[in-house]
């Protein structure tokens, strides 16, 4: 009965609708221990799921669903912390959409049914627009609003693209299910004219959720919104559930011989993310929204090396495990940082390291991770993937990508430097400068969610259990790529 | 012979072209109805399935697409609007032009595809374009928030169209998802709008501007 580890999440989310706040917050965090319980218990046994036709156990959407778990423990345990400092006005809608939130990303997760896994997207759209209007300022409604229309036009794009895919089954003359693996099975026999189309179109689609460029122009809003947990459930599980979608048509397209056409496509969505990041992040004046940038860059790279294939295939999936255990923490520290300073803007903070000392140390070496140093992932998943573009003789994108990795990087340091080190307003000798107090104590659940995750990204860079290792193999292997 | 399935998609093609001259939303949500119950029927007159079944789900999309769905966000206006005008960012005889084109575009490009299931229907093709396009449009070019909600389910329609007819296999659940999906996103929809016209006492979407590089 794999169904019940989305049934448990969507039934405790909507009895929180109703339970008093803080019954709310112990469900949070407790139904997120159930979750990983499942999870790993899925991982333990791959137990077969009830309704075949729907829902399947895959090697991408295992990695995906750990992911989520183990994250979604993490910031449950975090947004315990964080309530009792903020004051929101409807904290049951809050913890209710959270929970609701979760049971749909896990639904995607699971999914093998085209239609099912689009509706499951679908739905992560409308459970999480509650939780950018949390604020319920003019600039969270904007930001909603906006999330709202273009997601649902992208996930319109995505009908269309699914049923033209549809439509190839059809003038190809094939029967059979339409899940993603059966689909795999006979790509041979799919017309290849509408399925490219389908393809662009799901691309198209399920690339505007996950933050590609041109499409991207909601992220960094939503991102900013949000209160910092839902930032970072938002970046850093939500873009992954989207690249699902892609990553399992994609399959399809290998599987049919047109790997070439769908890898052009994403090297070249990858690369304009990249770039647009690059552009953004330098002259970036609010800290959250510098991180959104960071996550569409993220996207990006992931994009950019399913599309070169072979090693980088392998660094793409490598690069979104750690980004999400990173990008999450990072925000969760830019959470403390809001509630600290009380301001979103950069030239409003400083002096982290002095003030907040262990925020300071998380938010360092996430912004360490994130720019791709050992000892963390990331560095391990670029690197695959610049080798990966070399072997392959993809010479001229992986130099522009290079390039903009590390305008990237700089843009970031520039920043990080200034929330860090500079002096708060007001000047330090100043005696204004003493009375500027940060508004918060550093508590526990505050601060070790962040250390958790990147104390995890730290111990896989070094050591990969045997079965996530060839899990991961399993994963790629079905789009070309592989360790070779 | 003309068949009636044709018939009527011609009045679905006169309704898009009177969507790009409607200056009033009232106006624009009986055109989203009179389509959204043109598109749940054509199936039925294909003839793909006459079971049981097949009635009733033509039913059940007939009821949330041609009247729940125009219903909710009608009473959605009730409640807010005072301003109904779609208020243009490209003006109306500018968009007729351009509908006028697009039909003439999305008949020519009916005419190059070749797909064995409807090629007896001239107008499936060039309707589904035509809703499909004209959703997109309205989004773009109209600053009134309900103007862009009706354009994106405009859009929906024509998919609806597409996916009910280009394919012989009957997938009524997973199509029962689809509606539940879009109801749920109206649904929100019209909650933020609410909260827009409250926030701002407008509905147009020149005041979300704040938000950008």
């Amino acid at each position: 009965m794999v169904e019940i580890i989305f049934l448990a999440p969507f039934i405790t989310g909507v009895l929180a609708f109703f339970l008093p706040r803080a019954v709310g917050r112990q469900l949070l965090v407790g139904t997120g221990a159930i979750h990983l319980f499942l999870s790993l218990l899925l991982w333990k046994n791959r137990s077969l799921p009830v309704f075949d036709h729907f829902f399947a156990v895959t090697p991408e959407g295992l990695l995906s669903l750990l992911v989520i778990s183990l994250l979604f423990f993490l910031i449950s345990i975090y947004t315990m912390g964080y309530l009792k400092e903020s004051d929101l006005k409807s904290e049951n809608i809050f913890t209710g959409s959270m929970l609701l939130f979760l049971s749909t990303m896990t639904m995607v997760t699971l999914s093998d049914h085209i239609m099912v896994m689009w509706i499951a997207i679908e739905a992560t759209t409308l459970a999480s627009a509650p939780l950018i209007y949390t604020h319920r300022s003019s600039a969270s409604l904007e930001a909603t609003w906006k999330y709202v229309i273009i997601c649902s036009v992208g996930i319109a794009m995505a009908l269309l693209g699914t049923v033209l895919i549809t439509l190839s089954m059809d003038i190809g003359n094939v029967e059979s299910a339409l899940s993603f693996s059966a689909l795999t099975q006979v790509a041979k026999a799919l017309d290849p004219m509408w399925l490219k189309a389908g393809f662009v179109f799901i691309l198209v689609g399920y690339g505007t959720k996950m933050g590609l460029a041109p499409m991207h122009t909601w992220l960094p809003d939503a991102h900013s919104e949000a209160p910092s947990p839902a930032s970072a459930l938002l970046s850093g599980v939500l873009l992954n559930c989207a690249y699902l979608g892609i990553f399992k048509t994609n399959k399809i397209m290998y599987a049919a011989g047109l790997g070439d056409f769908s890898g052009t496509i994403l090297i070249v969505f990858g690369l304009m993310s990249i770039l647009a990041a690059a552009t953004f992040i330098l002259k970036q004046n609010e800290y959250k929204r510098m991180l959104a940038y960071s996550s569409i860059e993220n996207m990006g790279i992931i994009a950019f090396g399913t599309g070169i294939g072979g090693l980088a295939a392998y660094g793409a999936v490598i690069c979104m495990i750690h980004h999400s255990l990173i990008k999450s923490s990072l925000f969760l520290s830019s959470g403390n940082i809001l509630l600290g300073y009380g301001d979103r803007m950069i030239k409003n903070t400083g002096e982290m390291a002095r003030l907040m000392p262990k925020t300071f140390k998380a938010f360092f070496a996430g912004f360490a991770g994130i720019s791709g140093f050992p000892p963390f992932g990331i560095f391990i998943g670029e690197l695959f993937i610049i080798v990966g573009a070399f072997k392959t003789g993809h010479y001229v994108v992986v130099t522009i990508f290079i390039l903009s990795l590390c305008v990237i990087f700089a843009g970031l340091a520039n920043q990080v430097m200034k929330i860090s080190f500079n002096d708060l307003k007001g000047g330090r000798n100043d005696e204004q400068a003493s009375d500027k107090q940060i508004l918060i104590k550093e508590k526990a659940s505050l601060v070790w969610p962040q250390y958790i995750l990147l104390l995890t990204s730290l111990v896989l860079c070094f050591f990969i259990p045997d079965t996530l290792y060839q899990t991961i193999i399993d994963a790629v292997t079905a789009i070309g790529g592989g360790i070779k | 012979m003309i068949h009636p399935v044709d018939t009527i998609l011609s009045l679905v093609l006169l309704s898009v072209l009177f969507s790009y001259g409607s200056s009033r939303v009232p106006g624009l949500i009986k055109l989203l109805a009179f389509q959204g119950i043109v598109v749940s029927v054509v199936p039925f007159f294909i003839g793909h399935d006459m079971s049981a079944g097949g009635i009733i789900f033509t039913f059940v999309t007939l009821l949330i697409r041609g009247i729940i769905i125009p219903a909710s966000i009608y009473l959605a206006i009730k409640k807010v609007a005072i301003d109904r005008e779609v208020e243009p960012v490209i003006g109306y005889q500018a968009s007729l032009l351009f509908g006028l084109g697009l039909i003439v575009a999305a008949t020519y490009i009916s005419s190059q595809l070749n797909i064995p299931n409807i090629s007896e229907f001239l107008l499936i093709i060039p309707a589904a374009i035509a809703l499909l396009v004209t959703g997109m449009f309205l989004l773009i070019a109209r600053r009134n928030a309900i103007a862009m909600v009706i354009g994106y389910i405009m859009m929906e329609n024509g998919i609806y169209l597409v996916g009910t007819t280009f394919s012989v296999q009957a997938r009524h659940i997973v199509e029962f998802g689809i509606l539940l999906d879009v109801l749920a996103g109206v649904m929100i929809m019209a909650i933020i709008f609410q909260n827009i016209k409250k926030t701002f006492d407008d509905v147009d979407t020149a005041l979300l501007r704040t938000l950008k590089e």
